[in-house]
């Protein structure tokens, strides 16, 4: 990504910013566009994992007698990843640590501690120019592959159903954006954060819904007497980047509990949107401290 | 042959050396690979506590699929130590016009192509996934048969083969085409179809996938033949698999060579 | 300004007839390199520039023609030191890529050493060369004595062959302390002088050298010409140097091919071009007070003062004549004559081609 957070730091001004969005916007699409024949095939293939991932469900199925699994009938299974997907698309932040622990290192960062512009702003703003790039360019492959697999779906949710759901995907991005900009505000501290991205994501990999429903590890049992793991996981933010918007939509999650589930999650994005910035002055501190 | 496999050793040589250098590296990539695969065998032990077996009447219950889980990691191991290295930079060498240096040695630019980058760490995994085989096959109802040791080396030379026979035709691609956006994802997406045993891809979609996948492109022949050998019972069309399998190594091998020699004769090479 | 050499077409099937047949024993009096009518054409994808055009990439591509070499002849015989000097994009590197095997022409034939180089045949690839400047062929992360000792493997040189030319040749440049650090760690005037040694080490009878002295400061310049001229003549190697610097040229070769527009526009030794291409020499005046203005316009030539030096183009016809009239004309200090400089010549060349072909191209 040529954009992000080592493109030219604009000046102040309230036009400025909505120039940067423009201009972020333009050459985001024109980036894509040069690379004509990957850009709907790419998309397109990113779905390719899940139609493994259906065959082996199917034919967990048809060896048990069982209708559900969790809670999960096959069907629901297919239009569950087909939901994270969705919500991994407002969720991922390709490269947003690693960037930042980069342009701690070579120095690139300094233009931010210097120039009238909020760093963790700039971060927000350009990707929510990639992100709606990715939508624009990547609406018709999805839209296509939902179309195709309508059957999978049960029948459509009532408003206030849609309402949380739209509400978590909103949630999903400020989250994923918070965590990974805090991740990568530690390289302030440590030179290599990589070992502490490939953590971060292992942990994700099994924990935010990826691979499986969360509903799955409730016949485990965590350490904690009386508590299932599917309990704990309900209270770490990870499965919010892609299971809890792909299960309010299935209508897995109701009521009382969805209420619940929505306030952790608003309740981490305000912890991570103040860790981000806690770390952003003790790191900014410390890097001038050291000279740059 | 000699001067090739001395060649062969020198480049290794070159690339542990290397490894070792930067030993905390080494020993993270190691621990990345060994990570990703827990997190897989995990998955796996979950989907284990809701069914017996994969697929009905398929003979997949849990030893003999984390057998085949083995055999997987073991194959994937080999052809991401001794192939995809070099297969990566190839990307490099064609943008940075490096390839022309290859071109112009009197050594066999397919075999200097293939070989001269080894990624050590990618072998954890392979460890691994003999551990996992000698715990799956112990805890077998049935031992497999001594004839079964015999054909699961040379079906894993199989198996490696048509993947390295695909390895090159991306590689040919990447030299013809002058650049590859990302050869690994390419290659993930490929190999994600031969995950699991292919006996899952049935139905009035599965089948015409499983048959795409084992006469056209024969990945799902990789894993399956050989973990099929020392997990299942060898019944006469086991037999035809095995046999198919070795000539489908073969063809592949023949196939991809002449594919790469193609794409030489068409090479552009970069701009001074 | 056609080639000097022309090549009959009896020569052309005798050449394809050479490559066809394989390798040879060369007689003496055979051309070591041949090459007639050789063309390269690429077809080349515009990049679209602004947003509207990205769009239209998606469904339809421009695409043109490029010729870089187009319609090439030449002969080389052993032991010659050939300088190809062009501007870039000129076609030399291309015409040496080909002649090197690397990319196979579009027509044409060409031979090197009784083979054709495109078939990439081993017993061809160990009896040559290839240096490109500014271009890696060492491994990287390894010292350049793992990457020597490779060579010798790759190459098949018999061990105590190989020991004592890589020790004369290493001492030749004067890199011995530096064969056992890693490459990448060097300055690109060390790493060159590695390289030359690499390439030399299997003994090759013809060298290909695609501008090596290409970034590098003067001293190394002169360190490599230096080291080029002693090998060259004392191996009787065949060598064929690419460089768009006079001074190359000027110190190694004797022959000079001018090539421009994938075209070869001279071909011949360098004191032929001189006396070929100028008409006039330089005539340097050093007078002992600022020159009166009107005098010098009064001697009728075409001049440029600066101070009390004044420089003169004098037709070579008149220079005879000339001369003591304006040594008589007093306070002439120093006086010297010169031939109009390589590079001024070379670059009129060129532009006198790009004329031509922007005729060529404006004509329907």
């Amino acid at each position: 990504m040529s954009v992000g957070p080592d493109a030219p730091a604009p000046g102040a001004g309230p036009f400025a910013g909505l120039r940067i969005w423009w201009t972020m916007l333009v050459i985001s699409i024109e980036e894509r566009l040069v690379y004509r024949g990957d850009f709907a095939l790419g998309t397109l293939m990113r779905f390719l994992p899940i139609v493994t991932q259906v065959f082996l469900w199917t034919a967990v199925f048809s060896a048990t007698s069982r209708g559900d699994i969790a809670g999960y009938s096959r069907n629901d299974i297919v239009a569950y990843y087909l939901l994270t997907m969705l919500s991994r698309a407002f969720s991922s932040m390709p490269g947003l640590a690693t960037g930042i622990a980069r342009s701690i290192r070579d120095g690139s960062i300094k233009k931010f501690l210097v120039q009238p512009v909020d760093y963790v702003s700039f971060l927000f703003a350009s990707r929510i120019a990639h992100k709606l790039v990715y939508y624009v360019v990547a609406a018709a492959p999805f839209a296509l592959v939902f179309f195709v697999c309508r059957s999978f779906f049960p029948p459509l949710p009532d408003a206030m159903t849609v309402a949380a759901f739209g509400a978590a995907l909103g949630l999903s991005f400020l989250l994923g954006f918070f965590l990974e900009a805090t991740l990568g505000m530690l390289g302030f501290w440590f030179l290599e954060i990589s070992s502490l991205v490939f953590g971060y994501m292992l942990v994700q990999y099994l924990l935010s819904g990826h691979m499986f429903p969360i509903d799955m590890l409730a016949g485990i049992p965590s350490g904690i007497p009386g508590t299932s793991l599917a309990d704990v996981v309900s209270w770490l933010p990870f499965q919010f980047t892609a299971y809890f918007p792909a299960a309010v939509w299935l209508g897995k999650i109701q009521g009382a509990e969805l209420g619940r589930m929505l306030l952790v999650e608003a309740g981490w994005v305000v912890v991570l949107a103040i860790g981000c910035r806690f770390a952003w002055r003790r790191g900014t501190r410390r890097y001038s401290a050291f000279g740059g | 042959m000699t001067r090739y496999l001395s060649i062969l050793g020198t480049f290794a040589r070159a690339c542990l050396v290397r490894d070792l250098t930067f030993r905390a590296n080494f020993i993270l990539e190691c621990l990345t690979s060994l990570g990703w695969m827990s997190m897989n065998l995990a998955f796996y032990l979950l989907v284990f506590t809701f069914t017996p077996e994969i697929g009905r009447n398929t003979g997949w219950t849990r030893e003999p699929f984390f057998a085949f889980v083995a055999t997987g990691l073991i194959i994937n191991a080999i052809v991401q130590a001794l192939f995809i290295p070099s297969a990566e930079e190839l990307t490099e060498l064609v943008r940075t016009g490096g390839l022309d240096a290859v071109l112009v040695k009197p050594l066999d630019a397919q075999f200097l192509l293939s070989l001269h980058r080894v990624d050590f760490s990618a072998l954890a995994n392979g460890i691994v996934g003999i551990a996992l085989l000698a715990w799956a096959v112990a805890r077998f109802a049935v031992p497999p048969p001594p004839v079964a040791w015999v054909l699961y080396p040379l079906l894993i030379v199989c198996g490696v083969a048509i993947l390295y026979a695909l390895v090159i035709m991306l590689a040919a691609a990447t030299i013809h085409l002058g650049r590859n956006q990302s050869l690994y994802d390419f290659w993930f997406y490929i190999t994600n179809f031969s995950r699991y045993p292919a006996e899952i891809y049935s139905g009035p979609w599965g089948s015409p996938l499983r048959a795409l996948c084992t006469f056209v492109i024969p990945i799902l022949l990789v894993v399956n033949v050989p973990a099929r050998a020392i997990a299942q019972p060898l019944t006469g069309a086991a037999w035809w698999a095995i046999g198919g399998t070795v000539l489908a190594a073969v063809a592949a091998l023949i196939v991809s060579r002449l594919v790469f020699q193609r794409s030489l004769t068409r090479y552009r090479s970069a701009s001074s | 300004m056609a080639a000097v050499f022309t090549y009959t077409h009896q020569m052309h099937n005798a050449a394809v007839a050479v490559g066809k047949a394989g390798p040879l024993t060369q007689p003496v009096t055979q051309p070591v390199i041949q090459v007639a009518g050789l063309a390269k054409e690429y077809r080349v994808f515009d990049k679209p520039e602004g947003l509207s055009a990205s769009v239209r990439a998606l469904f339809h591509r421009q695409s043109r023609l490029v010729e870089a070499v187009r319609g090439v002849d030449l002969e080389v015989g052993r032991g010659e030191f050939v300088a190809l000097l062009g501007p870039n994009g000129a076609g030399k590197t291309t015409l040496l890529k080909i002649l090197s095997g690397i990319i196979t022409p579009t027509r044409g034939a060409a031979t090197v050493l009784g083979h054709v180089p495109w078939e990439r045949a081993d017993d061809f690839r160990r009896r040559f060369a290839l240096v490109m400047g500014q271009r890696n062929q060492l491994w990287w992360d390894l010292p350049a004595a793992e990457s020597f000792r490779l060579h010798q493997e790759i190459y098949r040189i018999e061990p105590t062959r190989f020991a004592r030319t890589r020790d004369e040749l290493v001492d030749l440049l004067g890199v011995r302390k530096l064969i056992l650090q890693p490459v990448r760690e060097l300055s690109l005037g060390e790493r060159m002088k590695l390289e030359l040694v690499a390439s030399l080490l299997h003994e090759p009878e013809v060298l290909f050298l695609d501008e090596p002295t290409i970034g590098l400061d003067v001293v190394a310049q002169h360190t490599i010409h230096a080291f080029l001229r002693h090998v060259q003549e004392e191996r009787r190697m065949t060598v064929i140097l690419t460089t768009h610097y006079m001074k190359d040229v000027a110190a190694l070769c004797k022959r000079l091919v001018v090539i421009t527009g994938g075209e070869i526009l001279y071909d011949g030794s360098l004191a032929e071009i001189v006396d070929r291409f100028t008409t006039h020499k330089i005539v340097t005046l050093d007078l002992d007070a600022e020159p009166d203005p009107a005098r010098i316009a009064r001697l009728g030539f075409p001049c440029e003062v600066r101070g009390p030096r004044v420089v003169l183009r004098i037709d070579r016809t008149r220079i005879a004549d000339a001369l003591p009239e304006l040594l008589r004309d007093a306070g002439v200090l120093d006086v010297s004559v010169e031939d109009v400089p390589l590079e001024e010549i070379v670059a009129e060349l060129f532009r006198s081609a790009a004329r031509r072909s922007q005729a060529e191209e404006a004509t329907p």
